[in-house]
Protein backbone atom coordinates (compact mmCIF):
# COMPACT_ATOMS: atom_id res chain seq x y z
CA UNK A 1 0.00 0.00 0.00
CA UNK A 2 1.26 3.30 -0.73
CA UNK A 3 1.90 6.38 1.10
CA UNK A 4 -1.09 8.11 -0.33
CA UNK A 5 -3.62 5.54 0.66
CA UNK A 6 -2.23 5.32 4.20
CA UNK A 7 -2.50 8.92 4.26
CA UNK A 8 -6.14 8.63 3.00
CA UNK A 9 -6.72 6.13 5.72
CA UNK A 10 -5.34 7.98 8.14
CA UNK A 11 -7.57 10.89 7.56
CA UNK A 12 -10.36 8.93 7.22
CA UNK A 13 -9.42 7.46 10.71
CA UNK A 14 -9.26 10.98 12.90
CA UNK A 15 -12.63 11.99 10.63
CA UNK A 16 -14.91 9.01 11.80
CA UNK A 17 -13.83 9.93 15.66
CA UNK A 18 -13.60 13.48 15.89
CA UNK A 19 -16.48 16.46 16.05
CA UNK A 20 -15.63 18.72 12.98
CA UNK A 21 -16.17 16.48 10.26
CA UNK A 22 -19.68 15.09 11.12
CA UNK A 23 -20.46 18.98 11.43
CA UNK A 24 -19.59 19.60 7.54
CA UNK A 25 -21.72 16.58 6.96
CA UNK A 26 -24.52 17.80 8.34
CA UNK A 27 -24.59 21.40 9.37
CA UNK A 28 -25.44 22.62 5.99
CA UNK A 29 -28.35 19.81 5.58
CA UNK A 30 -29.84 21.03 9.19
CA UNK A 31 -29.37 24.56 8.67
CA UNK A 32 -31.61 23.98 4.91
CA UNK A 33 -33.87 22.11 7.10
CA UNK A 34 -34.63 24.97 9.32
CA UNK A 35 -34.77 27.39 6.58
CA UNK A 36 -37.56 25.59 5.04
CA UNK A 37 -39.34 24.77 8.69
CA UNK A 38 -39.15 28.53 9.12
CA UNK A 39 -40.36 29.34 5.51
CA UNK A 40 -43.24 26.90 5.80
CA UNK A 41 -44.56 28.30 9.52
CA UNK A 42 -43.79 31.63 8.08
CA UNK A 43 -46.68 31.04 5.00
CA UNK A 44 -49.31 29.05 7.48
CA UNK A 45 -49.27 31.99 9.86
CA UNK A 46 -49.52 34.29 6.79
CA UNK A 47 -52.31 32.13 5.03
CA UNK A 48 -54.28 31.60 8.49
CA UNK A 49 -53.90 35.87 8.89
CA UNK A 50 -55.36 35.87 5.13
CA UNK A 51 -57.99 33.62 5.54
CA UNK A 52 -58.87 35.49 8.58
CA UNK A 53 -59.36 38.78 6.75
CA UNK A 54 -61.15 37.39 4.15
CA UNK A 55 -58.09 38.40 1.21
CA UNK A 56 -56.58 35.56 -0.49
CA UNK A 57 -52.80 34.88 -1.27
CA UNK A 58 -50.94 36.04 -4.20
CA UNK A 59 -50.39 33.80 -7.66
CA UNK A 60 -50.72 30.62 -4.74
CA UNK A 61 -49.76 28.22 -7.50
CA UNK A 62 -46.71 29.92 -8.36
CA UNK A 63 -45.80 30.51 -4.05
CA UNK A 64 -46.65 27.23 -3.05
CA UNK A 65 -44.54 25.48 -6.05
CA UNK A 66 -41.54 23.34 -4.21
CA UNK A 67 -38.89 24.24 -6.46
CA UNK A 68 -38.73 27.66 -5.66
CA UNK A 69 -37.79 26.19 -1.42
CA UNK A 70 -35.84 23.68 -2.83
CA UNK A 71 -33.35 25.86 -4.87
CA UNK A 72 -33.51 27.90 -1.68
CA UNK A 73 -32.54 25.62 0.64
CA UNK A 74 -29.37 24.26 -1.40
CA UNK A 75 -28.28 27.91 -1.51
CA UNK A 76 -28.50 28.11 2.11
CA UNK A 77 -27.35 25.17 2.68
CA UNK A 78 -24.32 24.94 -0.18
CA UNK A 79 -23.04 28.99 0.82
CA UNK A 80 -22.81 26.84 4.96
CA UNK A 81 -20.53 24.01 3.05
CA UNK A 82 -18.40 26.59 1.66
CA UNK A 83 -17.49 28.23 5.02
CA UNK A 84 -17.22 25.38 6.41
CA UNK A 85 -15.12 23.53 4.19
CA UNK A 86 -12.64 26.82 3.40
CA UNK A 87 -12.29 26.76 7.65
CA UNK A 88 -11.95 22.70 7.88
CA UNK A 89 -9.11 23.14 4.93
CA UNK A 90 -7.42 26.01 6.73
CA UNK A 91 -7.79 23.60 9.99
CA UNK A 92 -6.88 20.59 9.09
CA UNK A 93 -3.29 20.90 8.47
CA UNK A 94 -2.38 23.64 10.33
CA UNK A 95 -4.13 21.89 13.76
CA UNK A 96 -2.22 18.63 13.22
CA UNK A 97 0.97 20.47 12.79
CA UNK A 98 0.11 22.51 15.95
CA UNK A 99 -0.05 19.72 18.40
CA UNK A 100 2.66 17.57 16.09
CA UNK A 101 0.91 14.84 14.90
CA UNK A 102 1.38 15.59 11.64
CA UNK A 103 5.84 15.04 12.53
CA UNK A 104 4.26 10.69 13.26
CA UNK A 105 2.86 10.35 10.02
CA UNK A 106 5.86 12.10 7.44
CA UNK A 107 8.14 10.20 9.64
CA UNK A 108 6.55 6.70 9.36
CA UNK A 109 5.23 6.47 6.39
CA UNK A 110 3.88 9.43 4.37
CA UNK A 111 6.02 12.08 1.85
CA UNK A 112 4.52 15.58 2.35
CA UNK A 113 2.93 15.74 -1.54
CA UNK A 114 0.77 12.35 -0.29
CA UNK A 115 0.01 13.91 2.78
CA UNK A 116 -1.68 17.39 1.17
CA UNK A 117 -2.99 14.62 -1.48
CA UNK A 118 -4.89 13.00 0.92
CA UNK A 119 -5.96 15.81 3.23
CA UNK A 120 -7.76 17.75 -0.26
CA UNK A 121 -9.37 14.26 -1.35
CA UNK A 122 -10.45 13.99 2.39
CA UNK A 123 -12.07 17.62 2.09
CA UNK A 124 -13.89 16.46 -1.13
CA UNK A 125 -14.92 13.67 0.52
CA UNK A 126 -16.53 15.33 3.08
CA UNK A 127 -18.13 17.68 0.44
CA UNK A 128 -19.39 15.01 -1.68
CA UNK A 129 -21.39 13.43 1.31
CA UNK A 130 -22.37 17.24 2.56
CA UNK A 131 -24.11 17.69 -0.94
CA UNK A 132 -25.78 14.67 -1.14
CA UNK A 133 -27.55 14.60 2.48
CA UNK A 134 -28.05 18.48 1.43
CA UNK A 135 -29.98 17.42 -1.64
CA UNK A 136 -31.96 14.55 -0.64
CA UNK A 137 -33.28 16.54 2.38
CA UNK A 138 -33.64 19.40 0.70
CA UNK A 139 -35.66 17.47 -1.83
CA UNK A 140 -37.81 15.34 0.56
CA UNK A 141 -38.81 18.07 2.83
CA UNK A 142 -39.54 20.46 0.27
CA UNK A 143 -42.22 18.29 -1.58
CA UNK A 144 -43.37 17.34 1.78
CA UNK A 145 -44.29 20.80 2.71
CA UNK A 146 -45.10 22.14 -0.80
CA UNK A 147 -45.88 20.55 -3.64
CA UNK A 148 -43.41 20.33 -6.96
CA UNK A 149 -45.47 21.16 -10.26
CA UNK A 150 -44.63 23.22 -13.45
CA UNK A 151 -45.19 26.62 -13.54
CA UNK A 152 -48.38 27.59 -14.66
CA UNK A 153 -50.24 30.97 -15.40
CA UNK A 154 -53.47 31.45 -16.35
CA UNK A 155 -53.63 28.10 -17.31
CA UNK A 156 -50.25 28.26 -19.77
CA UNK A 157 -47.56 25.97 -18.57
CA UNK A 158 -45.13 28.67 -18.55
CA UNK A 159 -41.84 26.20 -17.46
CA UNK A 160 -42.29 22.74 -17.82
CA UNK A 161 -41.26 20.37 -14.59
CA UNK A 162 -38.68 18.87 -17.36
CA UNK A 163 -37.03 22.16 -17.74
CA UNK A 164 -37.51 22.95 -14.45
CA UNK A 165 -35.23 20.62 -13.61
CA UNK A 166 -32.49 21.23 -16.37
CA UNK A 167 -31.73 24.56 -15.17
CA UNK A 168 -31.59 23.22 -11.27
CA UNK A 169 -29.64 20.40 -12.41
CA UNK A 170 -27.35 23.22 -14.28
CA UNK A 171 -27.81 25.62 -11.11
CA UNK A 172 -26.57 22.76 -8.78
CA UNK A 173 -23.07 22.41 -11.25
CA UNK A 174 -22.20 25.80 -11.29
CA UNK A 175 -22.29 25.90 -7.86
CA UNK A 176 -20.04 22.69 -6.48
CA UNK A 177 -17.81 23.45 -9.63
CA UNK A 178 -15.97 26.21 -7.20
CA UNK A 179 -16.04 24.15 -4.26
CA UNK A 180 -13.00 22.37 -4.96
CA UNK A 181 -10.91 25.69 -4.98
CA UNK A 182 -12.47 26.63 -1.87
CA UNK A 183 -11.15 23.75 -0.61
CA UNK A 184 -7.37 23.80 -2.00
CA UNK A 185 -7.46 28.13 -1.19
CA UNK A 186 -7.79 27.20 2.36
CA UNK A 187 -5.26 24.42 2.33
CA UNK A 188 -2.96 26.93 0.99
CA UNK A 189 -4.04 29.01 3.93
CA UNK A 190 -3.51 26.17 6.53
CA UNK A 191 0.01 25.62 4.70
CA UNK A 192 1.16 28.98 5.10
CA UNK A 193 -0.63 30.37 8.08
CA UNK A 194 1.94 29.83 11.62
CA UNK A 195 -0.81 28.57 14.05
CA UNK A 196 -4.63 26.92 13.51
CA UNK A 197 -6.48 29.88 14.71
CA UNK A 198 -4.27 31.93 12.40
CA UNK A 199 -5.45 30.11 9.40
CA UNK A 200 -8.83 29.45 10.28
CA UNK A 201 -9.52 33.35 10.47
CA UNK A 202 -7.32 34.27 7.65
CA UNK A 203 -9.29 32.03 4.97
CA UNK A 204 -12.40 32.78 6.74
CA UNK A 205 -11.47 36.57 6.64
CA UNK A 206 -10.48 36.61 2.90
CA UNK A 207 -13.44 34.80 1.56
CA UNK A 208 -15.94 37.43 3.10
CA UNK A 209 -13.85 40.14 2.01
CA UNK A 210 -14.08 38.73 -1.26
CA UNK A 211 -17.72 38.42 -0.93
CA UNK A 212 -17.98 41.90 0.18
CA UNK A 213 -15.68 43.27 -2.48
CA UNK A 214 -16.39 41.25 -5.54
CA UNK A 215 -19.31 43.84 -6.43
CA UNK A 216 -16.94 46.88 -6.97
CA UNK A 217 -14.47 44.63 -9.08
CA UNK A 218 -16.63 44.52 -11.95
CA UNK A 219 -15.74 42.54 -14.33
CA UNK A 220 -12.84 41.01 -12.56
CA UNK A 221 -14.57 39.59 -10.02
CA UNK A 222 -16.00 36.57 -13.14
CA UNK A 223 -12.09 35.32 -12.71
CA UNK A 224 -12.41 34.95 -9.24
CA UNK A 225 -13.59 31.30 -8.28
CA UNK A 226 -15.42 32.39 -5.65
CA UNK A 227 -17.76 34.71 -7.71
CA UNK A 228 -19.42 31.82 -8.50
CA UNK A 229 -19.80 30.35 -5.01
CA UNK A 230 -23.20 30.32 -3.47
CA UNK A 231 -22.17 33.10 -0.81
CA UNK A 232 -23.83 35.49 1.69
CA UNK A 233 -23.55 38.20 -1.37
CA UNK A 234 -24.85 36.18 -3.65
CA UNK A 235 -24.08 35.99 -7.10
CA UNK A 236 -23.89 32.60 -8.40
CA UNK A 237 -26.40 30.87 -10.80
CA UNK A 238 -28.07 29.11 -8.53
CA UNK A 239 -29.60 32.82 -7.23
CA UNK A 240 -30.82 33.52 -10.78
CA UNK A 241 -32.41 29.86 -11.30
CA UNK A 242 -34.52 30.31 -8.26
CA UNK A 243 -36.35 32.79 -9.86
CA UNK A 244 -36.41 31.20 -13.04
CA UNK A 245 -38.39 28.25 -11.24
CA UNK A 246 -40.55 30.75 -9.58
CA UNK A 247 -41.72 31.86 -12.99
CA UNK A 248 -39.99 35.54 -13.12
CA UNK A 249 -38.97 36.02 -16.86
CA UNK A 250 -36.83 38.70 -16.25
CA UNK A 251 -33.82 36.58 -15.64
CA UNK A 252 -30.67 37.22 -17.65
CA UNK A 253 -28.31 34.93 -18.53
CA UNK A 254 -25.00 35.65 -19.77
CA UNK A 255 -23.55 32.95 -21.89
CA UNK A 256 -19.51 34.26 -20.83
CA UNK A 257 -20.46 34.32 -17.35
CA UNK A 258 -21.55 30.62 -17.40
CA UNK A 259 -18.75 29.62 -19.83
CA UNK A 260 -16.47 31.97 -17.00
CA UNK A 261 -18.29 29.80 -13.99
CA UNK A 262 -17.35 26.13 -15.22
CA UNK A 263 -12.90 26.91 -16.52
CA UNK A 264 -12.29 29.24 -13.72
CA UNK A 265 -12.77 26.93 -10.43
CA UNK A 266 -10.50 24.38 -12.08
CA UNK A 267 -6.98 26.40 -12.73
CA UNK A 268 -8.04 28.06 -9.36
CA UNK A 269 -7.84 24.73 -7.53
CA UNK A 270 -4.74 23.97 -9.28
CA UNK A 271 -2.78 27.16 -8.71
CA UNK A 272 -3.66 26.89 -4.70
CA UNK A 273 -3.02 23.34 -4.86
CA UNK A 274 0.47 23.52 -6.68
CA UNK A 275 1.16 26.57 -4.26
CA UNK A 276 0.09 24.19 -1.11
CA UNK A 277 2.94 22.18 -2.11
CA UNK A 278 5.58 24.06 -3.09
CA UNK A 279 5.26 25.86 0.70
CA UNK A 280 4.94 22.43 2.45
CA UNK A 281 7.89 20.82 0.72
CA UNK A 282 10.10 23.49 2.43
CA UNK A 283 7.86 24.63 6.02
CA UNK A 284 9.37 23.60 9.07
CA UNK A 285 7.58 20.82 10.32
CA UNK B 1 27.35 -0.70 10.87
CA UNK B 2 25.85 2.87 11.02
CA UNK B 3 22.36 3.93 11.71
CA UNK B 4 22.63 7.25 11.61
CA UNK B 5 25.62 9.25 9.58
CA UNK B 6 25.82 13.27 9.40
CA UNK B 7 28.65 15.06 8.15
CA UNK B 8 29.53 18.51 8.01
CA UNK B 9 25.65 20.00 8.55
CA UNK B 10 24.96 23.41 8.94
CA UNK B 11 22.33 25.03 9.84
CA UNK B 12 20.79 29.42 9.74
CA UNK B 13 18.57 31.02 11.18
CA UNK B 14 18.81 34.22 9.25
CA UNK B 15 22.08 35.23 9.63
CA UNK B 16 22.96 33.00 12.92
CA UNK B 17 24.64 29.86 12.30
CA UNK B 18 23.02 27.40 15.15
CA UNK B 19 24.69 24.22 13.40
CA UNK B 20 28.37 24.82 12.13
CA UNK B 21 29.67 21.75 10.26
CA UNK B 22 28.20 19.33 12.62
CA UNK B 23 29.24 15.91 12.76
CA UNK B 24 27.64 12.88 14.13
CA UNK B 25 27.72 9.05 13.57
CA UNK B 26 25.79 6.78 15.75
CA UNK B 27 26.35 2.78 15.47
CA UNK B 28 23.40 0.40 15.30
CA UNK B 29 22.50 -1.06 18.38
CA UNK B 30 23.99 1.58 20.37
CA UNK B 31 22.16 4.41 22.91
CA UNK B 32 23.26 7.60 22.17
CA UNK B 33 23.12 10.82 24.07
CA UNK B 34 22.85 14.40 22.91
CA UNK B 35 23.14 17.13 25.04
CA UNK B 36 24.17 20.38 25.32
CA UNK B 37 23.35 23.71 26.44
CA UNK B 38 19.41 25.79 26.08
CA UNK B 39 19.74 26.84 22.11
CA UNK B 40 22.53 24.99 21.57
CA UNK B 41 21.05 23.39 18.45
CA UNK B 42 19.52 20.04 20.01
CA UNK B 43 16.48 19.78 18.30
CA UNK B 44 17.41 21.84 15.29
CA UNK B 45 19.58 18.46 14.95
CA UNK B 46 17.00 16.05 15.47
CA UNK B 47 14.30 17.98 13.36
CA UNK B 48 17.41 18.08 10.25
CA UNK B 49 17.74 14.21 11.30
CA UNK B 50 14.13 13.57 11.07
CA UNK B 51 13.48 15.84 7.78
CA UNK B 52 11.06 18.14 9.58
CA UNK B 53 13.34 21.13 8.75
CA UNK B 54 15.32 21.88 5.63
CA UNK B 55 19.47 22.31 6.37
CA UNK B 56 21.71 25.08 4.67
CA UNK B 57 24.55 22.34 3.74
CA UNK B 58 25.83 19.04 4.76
CA UNK B 59 24.72 15.33 4.54
CA UNK B 60 22.25 13.24 6.84
CA UNK B 61 21.54 9.87 6.52
CA UNK B 62 19.25 7.66 8.63
CA UNK B 63 19.08 3.93 8.35
CA UNK B 64 19.88 4.56 4.68
CA UNK B 65 17.82 7.07 4.17
CA UNK B 66 17.96 11.41 3.24
CA UNK B 67 15.96 13.02 5.50
CA UNK B 68 13.02 13.82 2.94
CA UNK B 69 13.31 9.77 2.16
CA UNK B 70 12.58 9.15 5.47
CA UNK B 71 9.14 7.84 5.25
CA UNK B 72 10.45 5.07 2.79
CA UNK B 73 11.83 3.51 5.91
CA UNK B 74 8.23 2.39 6.69
CA UNK B 75 8.90 2.70 10.09
CA UNK B 76 12.03 1.28 10.82
CA UNK B 77 12.32 4.86 12.51
CA UNK B 78 10.40 6.63 15.00
CA UNK B 79 10.64 9.65 17.30
CA UNK B 80 9.44 10.49 20.27
CA UNK B 81 9.20 14.56 21.14
CA UNK B 82 8.98 16.54 23.77
CA UNK B 83 5.55 16.93 23.55
CA UNK B 84 2.75 14.08 23.18
CA UNK B 85 2.36 14.74 19.42
CA UNK B 86 -0.78 13.31 19.73
CA UNK B 87 -4.59 13.98 19.05
CA UNK B 88 -6.19 15.46 22.05
CA UNK B 89 -9.75 14.31 21.28
CA UNK B 90 -8.82 10.70 20.28
CA UNK B 91 -8.70 8.51 23.58
CA UNK B 92 -5.32 6.31 24.00
CA UNK B 93 -6.80 3.18 22.38
CA UNK B 94 -7.43 5.21 19.18
CA UNK B 95 -4.37 6.72 18.70
CA UNK B 96 -2.42 3.28 19.19
CA UNK B 97 -5.44 2.16 16.69
CA UNK B 98 -4.29 5.01 14.57
CA UNK B 99 -0.60 4.91 14.59
CA UNK B 100 -1.03 1.23 13.40
CA UNK B 101 -2.40 2.24 10.44
CA UNK B 102 1.13 3.52 10.26
CA UNK B 103 2.86 0.23 10.90
CA UNK B 104 3.82 -1.86 7.80
CA UNK B 105 3.67 -4.94 10.04
CA UNK B 106 2.77 -4.29 13.42
CA UNK B 107 4.74 -6.54 15.77
CA UNK B 108 2.73 -5.37 18.82
CA UNK B 109 -0.57 -5.36 19.74
CA UNK B 110 -2.31 -2.17 21.02
CA UNK B 111 -3.26 -4.31 24.34
CA UNK B 112 0.82 -4.97 24.75
CA UNK B 113 2.10 -1.84 24.45
CA UNK B 114 -1.08 -0.47 26.88
CA UNK B 115 0.51 -3.52 29.49
CA UNK B 116 4.36 -2.13 28.84
CA UNK B 117 3.48 1.07 29.51
CA UNK B 118 1.39 0.61 32.03
CA UNK B 119 -1.36 2.60 30.48
CA UNK B 120 -4.01 -0.28 30.49
CA UNK B 121 -6.29 1.54 32.70
CA UNK B 122 -6.52 4.76 30.89
CA UNK B 123 -7.25 3.12 27.48
CA UNK B 124 -10.88 4.81 27.27
CA UNK B 125 -9.50 8.44 28.41
CA UNK B 126 -9.23 11.01 25.88
CA UNK B 127 -5.60 12.22 25.38
CA UNK B 128 -6.26 15.98 26.62
CA UNK B 129 -7.58 14.15 30.16
CA UNK B 130 -4.65 13.09 30.96
CA UNK B 131 -1.76 13.52 32.61
CA UNK B 132 1.68 15.07 30.87
CA UNK B 133 3.67 11.71 32.09
CA UNK B 134 0.77 9.39 31.18
CA UNK B 135 0.31 11.45 27.44
CA UNK B 136 4.14 10.56 27.35
CA UNK B 137 3.46 7.17 28.08
CA UNK B 138 0.21 7.10 25.40
CA UNK B 139 3.67 8.30 22.95
CA UNK B 140 5.95 6.01 23.46
CA UNK B 141 3.54 3.22 23.29
CA UNK B 142 2.85 4.37 20.14
CA UNK B 143 6.19 4.23 18.97
CA UNK B 144 6.84 0.73 20.32
CA UNK B 145 3.62 -0.71 17.89
CA UNK B 146 5.92 -1.33 14.60
CA UNK B 147 9.40 -2.58 16.27
CA UNK B 148 11.50 0.05 15.51
CA UNK B 149 15.22 -0.13 14.70
CA UNK B 150 15.70 3.26 15.59
CA UNK B 151 14.43 5.26 17.80
CA UNK B 152 14.61 9.11 18.59
CA UNK B 153 13.80 10.69 21.36
CA UNK B 154 13.36 14.43 22.58
CA UNK B 155 13.34 15.15 25.75
CA UNK B 156 12.34 11.60 26.82
CA UNK B 157 12.13 12.07 30.44
CA UNK B 158 10.37 15.66 30.94
CA UNK B 159 6.68 15.06 32.48
CA UNK B 160 7.98 11.81 34.51
CA UNK B 161 7.32 10.60 38.11
CA UNK B 162 10.49 8.45 39.60
CA UNK B 163 8.73 5.75 38.59
CA UNK B 164 7.56 6.33 34.92
CA UNK B 165 11.29 7.28 34.43
CA UNK B 166 12.70 4.00 36.15
CA UNK B 167 10.10 2.20 33.25
CA UNK B 168 11.06 4.32 30.47
CA UNK B 169 15.32 3.58 31.37
CA UNK B 170 14.36 0.06 31.67
CA UNK B 171 12.29 -0.24 28.47
CA UNK B 172 14.85 1.64 26.80
CA UNK B 173 17.78 -1.11 28.06
CA UNK B 174 14.96 -4.24 27.17
CA UNK B 175 14.78 -3.48 23.67
CA UNK B 176 18.30 -2.23 23.51
CA UNK B 177 19.89 -5.65 24.89
CA UNK B 178 17.19 -8.28 23.16
CA UNK B 179 16.43 -6.38 19.69
CA UNK B 180 19.72 -4.18 19.09
CA UNK B 181 17.34 -1.28 19.04
CA UNK B 182 19.35 1.81 18.56
CA UNK B 183 18.50 5.25 20.14
CA UNK B 184 19.45 8.70 19.95
CA UNK B 185 18.25 10.33 23.81
CA UNK B 186 18.45 14.30 23.50
CA UNK B 187 17.60 15.63 26.96
CA UNK B 188 19.44 17.86 29.89
CA UNK B 189 18.40 15.03 32.53
CA UNK B 190 22.40 14.22 32.57
CA UNK B 191 22.15 11.44 35.42
CA UNK B 192 19.76 9.54 33.45
CA UNK B 193 21.81 9.68 30.39
CA UNK B 194 24.91 8.62 32.26
CA UNK B 195 22.69 5.83 33.50
CA UNK B 196 21.88 4.63 30.07
CA UNK B 197 24.01 5.56 27.35
CA UNK B 198 26.90 3.79 25.58
CA UNK B 199 27.77 7.12 23.94
CA UNK B 200 27.47 10.51 24.49
CA UNK B 201 27.43 13.87 22.13
CA UNK B 202 28.25 16.88 23.30
CA UNK B 203 26.91 19.46 21.34
CA UNK B 204 28.44 23.09 22.12
CA UNK B 205 28.50 25.97 20.02
CA UNK B 206 27.04 24.50 16.80
CA UNK B 207 29.25 21.43 16.61
CA UNK B 208 30.07 18.53 18.29
CA UNK B 209 32.54 18.97 20.99
CA UNK B 210 33.03 15.77 22.03
CA UNK B 211 31.74 12.05 21.10
CA UNK B 212 32.66 9.11 22.65
CA UNK B 213 31.80 5.88 24.64
CA UNK B 214 30.72 7.30 28.00
CA UNK B 215 33.37 4.95 29.88
CA UNK B 216 36.12 6.79 27.05
CA UNK B 217 34.68 10.63 27.75
CA UNK B 218 34.33 10.32 31.59
CA UNK B 219 38.20 8.53 31.86
CA UNK B 220 39.64 11.45 30.28
CA UNK B 221 38.29 13.68 33.45
CA UNK B 222 39.88 13.65 36.82
CA UNK B 223 37.99 12.79 40.16
CA UNK B 224 37.69 15.89 43.26
CA UNK B 225 37.72 14.81 46.83
CA UNK B 226 36.94 17.07 49.27
CA UNK B 227 38.93 17.35 52.55
CA UNK B 228 37.21 19.57 55.82
CA UNK B 229 39.63 20.01 58.51
CA UNK B 230 40.32 22.79 60.91
CA UNK B 231 44.06 23.02 60.09
CA UNK B 232 43.97 23.88 56.51
CA UNK B 233 47.51 24.92 56.09
CA UNK B 234 49.39 21.89 57.84
CA UNK B 235 46.75 19.91 55.46
CA UNK B 236 48.04 21.45 52.66
CA UNK B 237 51.17 21.21 53.17
CA UNK B 238 50.75 17.60 53.85
CA UNK B 239 49.06 17.61 50.28
CA UNK B 240 52.16 19.12 48.45
CA UNK B 241 54.06 15.89 49.91
CA UNK B 242 51.77 13.46 47.83
CA UNK B 243 52.16 12.77 44.32
CA UNK B 244 49.16 12.72 42.24
CA UNK B 245 46.85 15.17 44.47
CA UNK B 246 46.65 18.70 43.38
CA UNK B 247 45.36 21.19 46.10
CA UNK B 248 42.68 23.53 43.60
CA UNK B 249 41.28 25.56 46.44
CA UNK B 250 40.18 26.09 49.82
CA UNK B 251 36.37 27.16 49.46
CA UNK B 252 34.14 29.60 51.43
CA UNK B 253 32.94 26.77 53.61
CA UNK B 254 36.25 25.53 54.45
CA UNK B 255 36.67 22.50 52.00
CA UNK B 256 40.20 22.08 50.43
CA UNK B 257 39.26 21.31 46.90
CA UNK B 258 41.95 18.51 45.21
CA UNK B 259 42.16 17.21 41.97
CA UNK B 260 43.17 13.44 42.40
CA UNK B 261 45.02 11.23 39.82
CA UNK B 262 46.95 8.03 40.52
CA UNK B 263 46.76 8.34 44.03
CA UNK B 264 43.34 7.88 45.87
CA UNK B 265 41.02 9.06 49.13
CA UNK B 266 42.45 6.20 51.24
CA UNK B 267 46.10 7.11 50.71
CA UNK B 268 45.22 11.15 51.62
CA UNK B 269 43.36 10.35 54.56
CA UNK B 270 46.20 7.82 55.85
CA UNK B 271 48.76 10.65 54.95
CA UNK B 272 46.35 12.77 57.26
CA UNK B 273 46.18 10.58 60.02
CA UNK B 274 50.10 9.77 60.29
CA UNK B 275 50.72 13.83 60.43
CA UNK B 276 47.60 13.99 63.28
CA UNK B 277 45.42 15.79 61.16
CA UNK B 278 42.25 15.77 62.08
CA UNK B 279 39.86 14.69 59.24
CA UNK B 280 36.24 15.96 59.33
CA UNK B 281 34.78 14.85 56.49
CA UNK B 282 36.08 13.40 53.16
CA UNK B 283 33.79 13.75 50.58
CA UNK B 284 34.89 12.35 47.05
CA UNK B 285 33.04 13.33 44.19
CA UNK B 286 33.35 10.82 40.99
CA UNK B 287 33.65 12.11 37.66
CA UNK B 288 30.27 12.61 36.44
CA UNK B 289 28.56 13.40 33.11
CA UNK B 290 26.93 16.60 34.60
CA UNK B 291 30.70 17.73 35.64
CA UNK B 292 32.38 17.03 32.39
CA UNK B 293 29.24 18.91 30.29
CA UNK B 294 29.68 22.02 33.28
CA UNK B 295 33.46 22.01 32.56
CA UNK B 296 33.22 21.96 28.64
CA UNK B 297 30.47 24.28 28.11
CA UNK B 298 32.12 26.57 30.83
CA UNK B 299 35.33 26.84 29.20
CA UNK B 300 34.88 29.27 26.43
CA UNK B 301 31.72 30.98 28.32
Amino acid sequence: MNGLLIAIKSEIFIALRTFASKLIVAAPALVATAQLLLVRLTEAGQQARDSLLGGSNFEADVANNAYGFFVDSLSTGLTMLGLLLVAQAAYSFSYERDIGSIRHILIRRVSRRSLMSAKLIHLHVLALLSVLLLLVSSYLLSGMLWEYSAIVEDGFELISESEIREEITLGIQLALLPLPAAIAFGLLVSVSAQSATQAVSTALGITLAIDIFKGLLGDLALYLYASFQPSLIDQSYLQSVSRIVRGYSDVLIDDRVLQLNMWVPFPALLVFFAASLWIVQRRKL
Amino acid sequence: MQALSVAGLNKKYGSFAVLDDLNLQIDKGSIHGLVGLNGSGKTTTIECILGLQEFNSGSITALGYPPPQLHLSKGRLVAIFDSPSLHPNLTVRQCLEHALLLCEKPKRSAEDVETLLSISRFRDFKIKNLSLGNKRRASIAQALLGDPEFIVLDEPFNGLDAEGVDDVLELIRTLNRDQGTTFLLCSHQLPYLEQICSHIAILHKGKISHSNTINNLLGNTQTILQLKTAETEAASKVLEAISGAELIDIDTDGYLNIRISGTDSIAINQAMVENKIPVAELILKRASLAGLFREITSEDA
